[in-house]
């Protein structure tokens, strides 16, 4: 019965084509570190599922941001669950993220064919800090608020320009409502439509060209 | 001999794979439906006794309005709120307590003391003074609160 109604959608879709370049490729003989990019992408979808999930109660206005995720943690059916997962979440990716690029620079599997899918992943560095700098703000306690003051600080030492990245990020002179609503709009809508973007790439790169070897100390470089 | 092993182990990682999915999936599944479903399921309604007025102002026979205002928690957010019942008494001593949201689309229904009638300006709902549904759309009777009386004070509680 299910090979049957696989077969129907195979000659519609080809997914058996699609399943087998992206799951059953050819892989050289590598080590545990090379599963890194595979538990950062892991720990992405949970932020992602855990993200969505808590929009549904988070409200990103300073009157009633800080109770609403009181309210989360305290009142709804496995709050606490669905906002530590969120939380823990986003140390691990920040890690995972740093341990993969480790990976990547220690091992030059940066180097041709691969320098697109490096700079990708550059990006992709990047976009996880804006996520953890921005979704730092928004419970709104007082860590949030200060951690926010001294990070929009340290942006304004930047020669020249400073004041003006203070004030584009703050959305004025004080950090204030305009401030969290950016923050939050910057951390549902801009970053994940970055981080999906150049995840695409990056993934799309690691099917089409492969993995690469364990460099080995004898062989030419 | 050795292929037929490796198909086997390669199946057997598969399925080893596949169950972990279903498991992770489950263990975020199942507290992601608690989650949202959750506050759905919440009672709501004032659990406590509410203190509206003397009994000295429930004229004998003639529904009489009394309101009070309670705290109701939504979500995170705490709300006054006006509640508002009719109290009739054909005998100054048992009491009924009438909502005057009307069961039909929930406007304010009226008392109208020639008619001896609830009148609803909404949709021409009538009920009558024990708020029996007289004629028009609404579906039941007017909501009863519990009623208490304690030293001449009259209590309204939700049932």
């Amino acid at each position: 019965m299910s090979t049957r109604v696989g077969d129907w959608l195979d000659q519609r879709l080809g997914w058996r084509a699609v399943w087998s370049a992206l799951f059953l490729r050819k892989m050289p003989k590598v080590n545990w570190l090379y599963t890194l990019g595979s538990a950062t992408l892991f720990v992405a979808i949970n932020q992602i599922v855990t993200g969505i999930l808590l929009t549904i109660y988070y409200v990103p206005s300073p009157d009633q941001a800080y109770d609403s995720v009181q309210y989360i943690t305290t009142q709804v059916p496995a709050g606490w669950f669905i906002r530590g997962l969120h939380h823990w979440g986003a140390s691990a990716m920040v890690l995972l993220t740093v341990l993969h690029m480790l990976r990547v620079i220690i091992l030059g599997s940066y180097k041709f064919p691969r320098e697109v899918t490096w700079f990708t992943g550059i990006g992709l560095l990047l976009v996880v800090i804006g996520f953890g700098f921005t979704g730092y703000l928004l419970p709104w306690d007082q860590k949030a608020f200060w951690a926010t003051t001294v990070g929009t600080r340290i942006a304004e030492v930047t020669p020249f320009v400073g004041d003006w990245i203070l004030r584009i990020m703050r959305g004025g002179e004080e950090l204030s409502a305009v401030t969290l609503a950016r923050f939050f709009g910057v951390h549902v809508w801009f970053l994940p439509a970055t981080l999906l973007l150049l995840l695409g790439i990056h993934l799309f790169l690691i099917v089409r060209i492969g993995i690469s070897e364990v460099p080995e100390p004898e062989e030419e470089v | 001999m050795s292929e037929t092993k490796e198909v086997q182990r390669r199946d057997f990682l598969g399925l080893v794979t596949w169950a972990i999915g279903v498991l992770i999936g489950a263990g975020l599944g199942l507290p992601a439906i608690a989650y949202i479903v959750g506050p759905a399921l919440k009672q709501e309604g004032t659990q406590e006794w509410v203190a509206v007025g003397t009994t000295s102002k429930v004229e004998l026979g003639t529904p009489t309005l009394f309101k009070a205002n309670i705290e109701r928690t939504t979500g995170w957010i705490v709300n006054q709120e006006e509640i508002a019942a009719y109290l009739l008494t054909e005998d100054g001593r048992n009491y009924v307590a009438m909502s005057n949201i009307c069961t039909h689309l929930g406007c304010r229904v009226r008392w109208i003391a020639e008619q001896q009638r609830f009148f609803c300006p909404c949709h021409n709902g009538v009920f009558d003074k024990e708020g029996n549904v007289v004629s028009g759309p609404p579906p039941r009777p007017l909501d009863r609160y519990e009623v208490k009386v304690d030293d001449e004070q009259i209590f309204l509680k939700e049932a």
